[in-house]
């Protein structure tokens, strides 16, 4: 059975291999001398153009910043209504099968509708951020609220409260942690997500990005990638502290 | 079966009784059931107690005369005259159901969540009338100096005062208490079990679960005895019923 499945597999791959020109030797010798002169093009990399680039990578920390802040006021109340602790079925349902529509759309889609909208701008960057937030931060968030305790749900609706008391008493208390541990990490994601908007004219450092291969200016380019790099990881570093100190002062 | 309804008949002046339930049959999957038939009846002031091994339905039971599932057979009838009631049945669940994030304090106002208004209630605006109400309930129950600790730093007495008094701020005349001093040593379980003997004085009638039959004599008015869904035998002024015999009809 594992033999034919490998086998399978691997006539499979076989195929896609030399369709995809996987195997044309001469664009394979073509490709390597191409990037030997990319790469001879890209060092060194030039860091006068360093404070220029601080401002867009500014504007993209803010995109990440406020389109997740905004995805989160989306992102309650659609978890709220797609917890099936707290809705019945066909509500909770059709909200998640709304959910999951968002969250099949690429984060660089939102940046072209949201570019159609409100013009080339980081305007647009943050509405595309916040929306590809709601298709994850909402799923994360409507399963952390079913997490909840069942007996305390039980207990506390005893006393006669309605959804909204139990939302605010018992649920947000009870996944806080949760709920802002899982916020760091979209923040920490959106960083990557910001970056593509500039891709499409949605503000921030990846315009300057798309700009520089356009131009062949690939030492200004790798001058923008190092950047880019030290605050996702430093936004990493960072996030990954405070979800620790979370995380410990839940146990 | 037989013998209890002769008990149900013989024991209770259905006058002064303030809930009864008739003909109770639940079922979880729609083909075993895990009561058969469960007729029981509470007298106002009175401390029932109800024995039985694990996975005899007691908590079943209780969370049907709670409210909280709806039977598959058979009624509950509430018979409460006088009094501006608020919440007639107040319900502690085996683990107690508190918020564990939130303070005792928040624990005991949420009792209240069914008779503040909504929009007051969430941004936490209780009538002073409740905040007083909530700190003599906590000060009675002698953990006053606790009000601003969160569950979690509680020990299992302290939680359990709390699960009481977050019952009488609801002002109920019928508390039910599943498995409730299961948790706790044997000095602890008999203050919680003082406590509700004084409860009982104030005319609030108690249904307490347990499978610790050794405090039955000792506290109970009325003591019924479950098995497998059935109620076995129904024992009033409990003090003639030894141990032994409770065992023996329970096994
Ligand atoms: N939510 C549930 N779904 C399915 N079966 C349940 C559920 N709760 C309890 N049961 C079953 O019902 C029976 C009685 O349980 P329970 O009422 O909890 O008894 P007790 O409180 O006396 O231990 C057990 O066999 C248990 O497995
Ligand atoms: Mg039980």
């Amino acid at each position: 059975m594992t033999t034919i499945v490998v086998g399978v597999l691997g006539a499979l791959g076989l195929v896609s291999f030399f369709h995809l020109g996987l195997f044309d030797l001469s664009s394979l010798l073509r490709a390597a001398s191409n990037l030997r002169q990319f790469i001879l093009e890209t060092f060194p990399p030039q860091f006068e153009i360093l404070p220029a680039l601080m401002h867009a990578i500014w504007e993209t920390i803010q995109i990440s910043f406020a389109g997740t802040l905004l995805g989160l006021f989306l992102s309650l109340p659609l978890a709220f209504l797609a917890a099936r602790n707290l809705f019945g079925r066909w509500v909770a349902g059709a909200v998640r099968l709304i959910v999951g529509g968002i969250r099949t759309v690429p984060s660089i889609l939102f940046g072209v509708i949201f570019v159609i909208a409100f013009g080339l701008g980081p305007t647009a960057g943050t509405w595309g951020v916040a929306l590809y937030t709601v298709g994850y931060l909402a799923k994360l968030y409507y399963e952390a609220f079913e997490a909840v305790d069942v007996e305390v749900i039980e207990a506390v609706k005893s006393t006669g409260c309605n959804r909204l008391q139990l939302f605010r008493f018992v649920i947000v208390p009870e996944t806080a942690n949760t709920m802002i541990s899982q916020l760091l990490f979209m923040f920490e994601y959106n960083i990557r997500a910001s970056t593509m908007m500039g891709f499409v004219g949605a503000g921030g450092i990846g315009y300057y990005m798309v700009g520089y291969v356009q131009m062949l200016q690939y030492q200004h380019l790798l001058t923008t990638l190092i950047l880019t790099f030290l605050v996702v990881m430093t936004i990493d570093y960072l996030s990954l502290r405070i979800r620790s100190v979370i995380t410990v002062a839940k146990n | 079966m037989i013998e209890h309804t002769q008990g149900y008949d013989a024991l209770t002046n259905p006058s002064d009784a303030i809930l009864s339930a008739i003909g109770i049959e639940h079922s979880y999957d729609g083909k075993t059931n895990v009561l058969s038939g469960v007729n029981v009846t509470l007298r106002q002031g009175s401390l029932v107690m109800v024995v039985g091994r694990s996975a005899s339905g007691k908590t079943t039971l209780v969370k049907i005369l709670a409210n909280v599932i709806k039977p598959t057979r058979g009624q509950v009838n509430l018979k409460i005259n006088g009094g501006h009631l608020t919440r007639p049945i107040a319900y502690i669940p085996q683990h107690l159901g508190l918020v564990r994030n939130l303070t005792s304090l928040d624990n005991v106002l949420m009792g209240a969540l069914g008779y503040t208004p909504t929009w007051r209630s969430l941004i936490k605006k209780f009538d002073r009338g409740v905040y007083d109400k909530a700190m003599d309930i906590l000060s009675e129950l002698g953990i006053k100096d606790k009000a601003e600790k969160k569950i979690w730093h509680l020990s299992g007495g302290e939680r359990q005062r709390v699960a009481i008094a977050r019952a009488l701020i609801q002002n109920p005349r019928i508390i039910l208490a599943d498995e409730f001093v299961a948790q706790l040593d044997v000095i602890t379980a008999m203050e919680i079990l003082e406590i509700m003997k004084k409860l009982v004085q104030r005319n609030i009638a108690l249904l307490v679960t347990t499978h610790d039959v050794s405090l039955v004599r000792k506290y109970a008015d009325r003591v019924i005895m479950m098995n497998k869904g059935n109620i076995l035998d129904t024992h009033d002024a409990s003090q003639d019923i030894s141990l032994e015999e409770i065992l023996k009809t329970i096994q």
